[in-house]
């Protein structure tokens, strides 16, 4: 888009790209090798850029001492179990808005949507007495459906942008054939609207696994805690801050679910930024 | 019959199986309803019922001491608007939210645009950059507190080489400190969503009218002013209202890395509510500062599905 062959032009290129690349993946490289120093080279008043030696010695404790595994079992059971529902929920809430007219449709979907708008902490208010009365406070199905709140509402929205490009022509044709609605649906668009469905089950799943807030409000027993009080919970409190640790359980949690970002990126792009752009 | 393949439109087949009972129309109705039902459903038990719920609860009062809720009408109201902390959140929220999406906005754009020049190693670099966005909250505030660390951390480390200061400084436990680094990490963690809504905006870029300015004699910067940018508008718009909205709801990265502190230097709203509800257990009074934090929110709500309305027509 712009013309870099002159000095100037490739100079502020050059700086801007080494600010800014810093700046994003400065703090990703620090985390990473942090948490392969041992403990002499770490804390160093003046560290050191590149590891002199290398230790797997965090990896090793994070693993052995503490409860990692078992947050980490957690987390992908509630994130597994809330990306599930989510998906389902929105798949047939995203075609309905997208493939029929009814009355109310419009303003329901717009409220749906403007859900943003209702802080999460605030609902979490009357979450908490909700859960309680009905003996889900501190269980994962009470979390599992608590985490409904956060993705729904994107979720759906996705998945109606993409469902309005499905040819109209398409269903009619297998309408005429004499196939059931909910047929039409489960074998002719359901199969091909894989990447999108895919890439809301990970959108979903990434607000669970990656939520602070709810789960540690939500859940008080040791034996149901997910990483993110886990984490919290273990590495940084006021007397024990073990930043090797820490940094090498922080790449672990983050290990998979930036993997399957990096994978899926493309339809996630896309479905994020559907409909902004035009 | 004719007249419901008519009133459906495109649906032009006469012979339909369900034309019989009820109309193809109303079949199809209710097809859509069954659909739509089980999300309207959970929608409204997790997010519409504790919503208003919340907003009726902060009408009564309600704390540790009180054994049932009483209602007192407005004067949680009355007792937060005369609170100095509450004013003191708002300022703070106000200077979050305001410094993380304009900082996010210019850094963003530059990225989107460095990644949009054709070079070597940019789908490589396109996709590392996804990782700030997807790091766990808890994860990111782990990274930033270990480089702001008061002792060993990295910050220390490059300005006492640099000679910029003597001895190591405590950042998160002065206010200032603290509210630049949780802006920091709010910007770190953001700049790969609005790069991707800038680059997806650019994608659509008409670049026969780019070349045309350029042989009429426009430079990198003219082309940038007065063809990037307008052309970009909408995007602008979209991302500033995401960003907004994104920065109102923010709590965990603010917990895990000051915990709303020193004091209450970066108690952001959902700090303070967070902070009155499950550590004062005061119901009432965090519902009513909810409702305030509402208001906040409805304004880029607004825009937003005014974006999204007028984009459906």
């Amino acid at each position: 888009m712009f013309d870099l062959s002159s000095r100037t032009a490739k100079l502020v290129f050059g700086v801007s790209i080494l600010l800014i690349g810093f700046y994003l993946f400065f703090p990703i490289y620090w985390m990473v090798i942090s948490s392969f120093k041992a403990n002499g080279e770490l804390y160093q008043v003046l560290p050191t850029f590149f590891p002199r030696d290398v230790t797997l010695a965090h990896y090793w404790s994070v693993f052995t001492e503490s409860q990692l595994g078992l947050y980490l079992v957690n987390s992908l059971i509630v994130s597994g179990a809330s990306a599930a529902i989510n998906t389902v929920l929105a798949v047939y809430a995203g075609y309905s808005f997208a493939k029929y007219r009814y009355p109310g449709r419009q303003p329901i979907m717009l409220f749906m949507l403007s859900a943003q708008m209702f802080p999460f902490g605030l609902l979490l208010i009357s979450l908490y007495p909700v859960l309680t009365s009905f003996g889900l406070l501190d269980t994962r199905p009470g979390l599992i459906l608590s985490y409904i709140v956060f993705a729904l509402p994107v979720a759906v929205y996705m998945l109606y942008s993409y469902f309005t490009q499905v040819p109209d022509e398409l269903i009619d044709a297998a309408r005429a054939d004499g196939a059931s609605d909910l047929r039409i649906f489960h074998t002719i668009v359901l199969p091909i609207s894989i990447p999108p469905v895919v890439t809301v089950f990970l959108y979903s799943f990434m607000w669970s696994w990656n939520d602070l807030l709810y789960s540690m409000t939500l859940i008080v027993s040791e034996d149901k805690r997910t990483i993110g009080p886990g984490l919290l919970l273990t590495y940084l409190n006021e007397t024990n801050a073990d930043w090797g640790g820490a940094m090498a359980a922080s790449l672990v949690v983050s290990a998979p679910i930036v993997i399957a970002f990096m994978f899926l990126q493309r339809y996630f792009i896309q479905g994020v930024t559907a409909g902004a752009v035009k | 019959m004719s007249d419901v393949t008519l009133a459906s439109g495109r649906l032009n087949y006469p012979v339909s199986p369900h034309a019989r009972r009820g109309g193809l129309h109303a079949v199809q109705r209710r097809v859509g309803i069954l659909m739509l039902a089980p999300a309207a459903i959970a929608f409204a038990i997790v997010i519409l019922y504790p919503f208003f719920q919340a907003l009726g609860l902060s009408l009564f009062e309600d704390t540790l001491q009180s054994i049932e809720p009483t209602f007192i009408g407005l004067a949680n109201f009355k007792a937060i608007l005369a609170d100095p902390e509450t004013w003191n959140s708002f300022g703070i929220t106000v200077i979050y939210v305001g410094g993380a999406t304009i900082g996010t906005l210019v850094l963003g754009l530059g990225w989107a645009l460095i990644l949009n020049q054709p070079f070597r190693g940019r789908k490589a670099l396109r996709a590392l950059t996804i990782m700030p966005w997807v790091v766990p909250s808890t994860v990111s505030a782990f990274i930033w507190a270990w480089i702001f660390n008061s002792r060993f951390g990295v910050i220390n480390g490059i300005y006492l080489e640099l000679g910029l200061i003597d001895v190591p400084k405590a950042w998160l436990s002065t206010p200032e400190g603290a509210l630049i680094a949780v802006i920091l990490t709010r910007i770190w963690r953001s700049i790969p969503l609005f790069m991707a809504f800038f680059l997806a905006g650019l994608q659509n870029v008409d670049q026969e009218q780019i070349d045309a300015a350029r042989v009429d004699g426009a430079g990198n910067w003219a082309i940038l002013r007065d063809h990037l940018l307008p052309h970009l508008r909408p995007v602008l718009i979209v991302v500033v209202v995401l960003g907004v909205i994104g920065g109102l709801q923010d709590f965990d990265t603010i917990y895990a890395l000051t915990g709303g502190g020193p004091v209450s230097a970066t108690s952001v709203l959902s700090i303070s509510v967070y902070r009155k509800a499950f550590e004062q257990w005061d119901i009432g009074m965090a519902s009513a500062m909810g409702v305030l934090w509402v208001a906040t929110l409805l304004p880029p709500a607004y825009f937003y599905l005014r974006l999204l309305i007028k984009k459906g027509n």
